[in-house]
């Protein structure tokens, strides 16, 4: 288990995020919330890639709060940037073996091949450079890379960003498929409210860097729905 | 010939240089104007090994390369490394280059002083070329320079494409944030990329003796070169900084050649040529050759 507890941080001097406290478990957690509301933020900073102010984050009891990010990757949290998630000028093999950079020789051809049965859209493209591959094909092998480093926790951040309705629920339906074939740990931060809602067990909302809502899916669209008639 | 030999020899000395300026350049963003001094690194190491052990300045290329290596290392960590991690302006790291640069001259000034003290003979001043000699009709600079380069492209290639380190450069050098998101330690990336850059100065600098007469100066000179070569392949491209490097060594060799015989000695101001094509090319295509073909490309893709 993930969990965060009374973190403040930001970047440098900007001071983004408030005492948040969540705790990410097996299953699909949700952070949710307007523009500029820190969901990304909160990502970043679980993954090291921001400046922590107070607070600590634990990962199985363990205090994982000033580690940097290659070492939290060794230890099984995987994190996908919202945009540049992929290296555009390395094919998508290339960027399938970067994505296993940890892992030993053979291990890494196993998880290749693991994952190219979750991704088998992929296999056709192996040789072809990311940079010319689709949106939706982009994004698959952004979660196939995640996937590569055989992740424990997986966090997401706006995985079906500039994607057409019909290619993100294909996003959301795979990451739902991931969760019940892996048993994974999905933290995903997304602006498609109702898309993300409807696969995940878990759901906070976030105002002005501080979580407001924390519970159960349902529950928060129920507290939306006045909002969104 | 003997003029387009030179102009051979010069290439690919100037090649080995910009190829290391254009790796720290990408991997770090670090405009390095002290590259030209850590060729001296080598002239150097081969100077002391040839007066003190008579060690032939060939045979010291190994040493050359790790001494320039770890001179790259150095530097990178006590001087550069600090700044880039406080996300320093490029204008803040260019300075910071150029006082390494001028901190090196003194260093290779004060060590020829002691050089010459030790041995008796002279280090302010000093060339190779009574060293070298002949193979099939070919000087020997221009075999050995010619496979060195020959060897370094294809080891990098190799090195690039064939190996998981090398694609962990790659992948380090298009978004460095993402790659150590994969779990590559970035921070040694960059460190291996000093390394290699100033192991290849260092090496350029081991056979520069066989071509011209070395001073303490030298480096701060040839940077004009280096930068130029860099800048019309196209400062991002490896390849591109290859090819940047024959065009500018060629005109600056060929073409001061060919206008010395019209108008007489102005082979000192070859390095005008070099600064003339740097402008150039920033005004009429600032991305570089590497720039311009892949333009070309695009359009046809």
């Amino acid at each position: 288990m993930l969990q965060i507890k009374g973190l403040n941080a930001g970047y440098r001097e900007l001071h983004i995020l408030f005492d948040v406290n969540a705790t990410i478990d097996r299953g699909i957690t949700a952070f949710l919330g307007p523009n500029g509301s820190g969901k990304s933020t909160l990502l970043k900073s679980i993954f090291g890639l921001t400046t922590i102010y107070s607070g600590k984050i634990t990962y199985n009891g363990k205090d994982i709060t000033g580690i940097p990010p290659h070492k939290k990757t060794r230890m099984g949290i995987s994190y996908l940037p919202q945009v540049d998630n992929v290296f555009p000028n390395l094919s998508v093999r290339e960027n399938l073996i970067i994505a296993g950079y940890t892992l030993e020789k053979s291990e890494l051809k196993e998880r290749i091949d693991a994952v190219l049965t979750i991704f088998p859209e992929l296999e056709r493209l192996m040789s072809r450079k990311a940079g010319v591959l689709s949106g939706g094909e982009r994004q698959f092998l952004a979660i196939a890379s995640s996937l590569i480093r055989n992740a424990d926790v997986l966090m997401l951040d706006e995985p079906t960003a500039h994607l057409s309705a019909e290619v993100s629920s294909q996003v959301f339906s795979k990451i739902a498929d991931l969760r019940d074939k892996l048993n994974l740990k999905i933290a995903i931060v997304e602006q498609n409210i109702h898309g993300v809602l409807e696969i995940s067990d878990r759901a906070n909302f976030m105002v002005g860097g501080r979580i407001v809502f924390s519970g159960k899916p349902q529950e928060l669209l129920e507290r939306l729905a006045p909002a969104n008639e | 010939m003997f003029v387009v030999e030179g102009a051979l020899v010069y290439s690919n000395l100037l090649a080995l240089l910009s190829i290391g300026l254009t790796i720290t350049y990408i991997t770090t963003g670090v405009p390095n104007f002290a590259q030209g001094s850590f060729a001296l690194f080598g002239s150097y190491t081969a100077l002391t090994l040839l007066h003190t052990l008579k060690i032939h300045p060939y045979a010291s290329v190994p040493l050359a390369f790790a001494v320039g290596g770890l001179a790259g290392v150095a530097v990178y960590a006590l001087a550069l490394k600090p700044l880039v991690k406080r996300e320093a302006s490029i204008v803040t790291l260019m300075i910071a280059t150029l006082a390494v640069d001028l901190i090196l001259l003194g260093i290779f000034g004060a060590y020829s002083d002691f050089l010459e003290g030790l041995t008796g003979k002279s280090a302010k001043k000093f060339i190779f070329t009574s060293y070298d000699f002949s193979i099939f009709g070919f000087k020997t600079i221009l075999l050995f320079s010619t496979f060195a380069i020959l060897l370094l492209l294809a080891s990098l290639s190799a090195l690039f494409y064939r190996t998981k380190f090398g694609i962990a450069l790659r992948a380090s050098m298009e978004n460095p944030e993402l790659a150590e998101v994969m779990g590559v330690n970035v921070a040694r990336t960059r460190t291996f990329s000093w390394f290699l850059s100033g192991a290849l100065a260092s090496t350029a600098g081991c056979f520069l003796p066989f071509r011209q007469e070395i001073v303490p100066l030298t480096g701060s000179l040839i940077i004009v070169s280096i930068f130029a070569a860099s800048i019309v392949g196209g400062i991002t491209s490896i390849y591109g900084s290859v090819l940047g490097s024959y065009i500018v060594g060629f005109s600056e060799s060929l073409l001061t050649f060919i206008i010395s015989l019209a108008f007489g000695q102005i082979l000192v101001y070859s390095r005008v040529i070099s600064l003339i094509m740097m402008l150039i090319a920033l005004v009429l295509a600032p991305k570089g050759l590497a720039g311009v073909v892949k333009k070309k490309w695009s359009i046809y893709s």
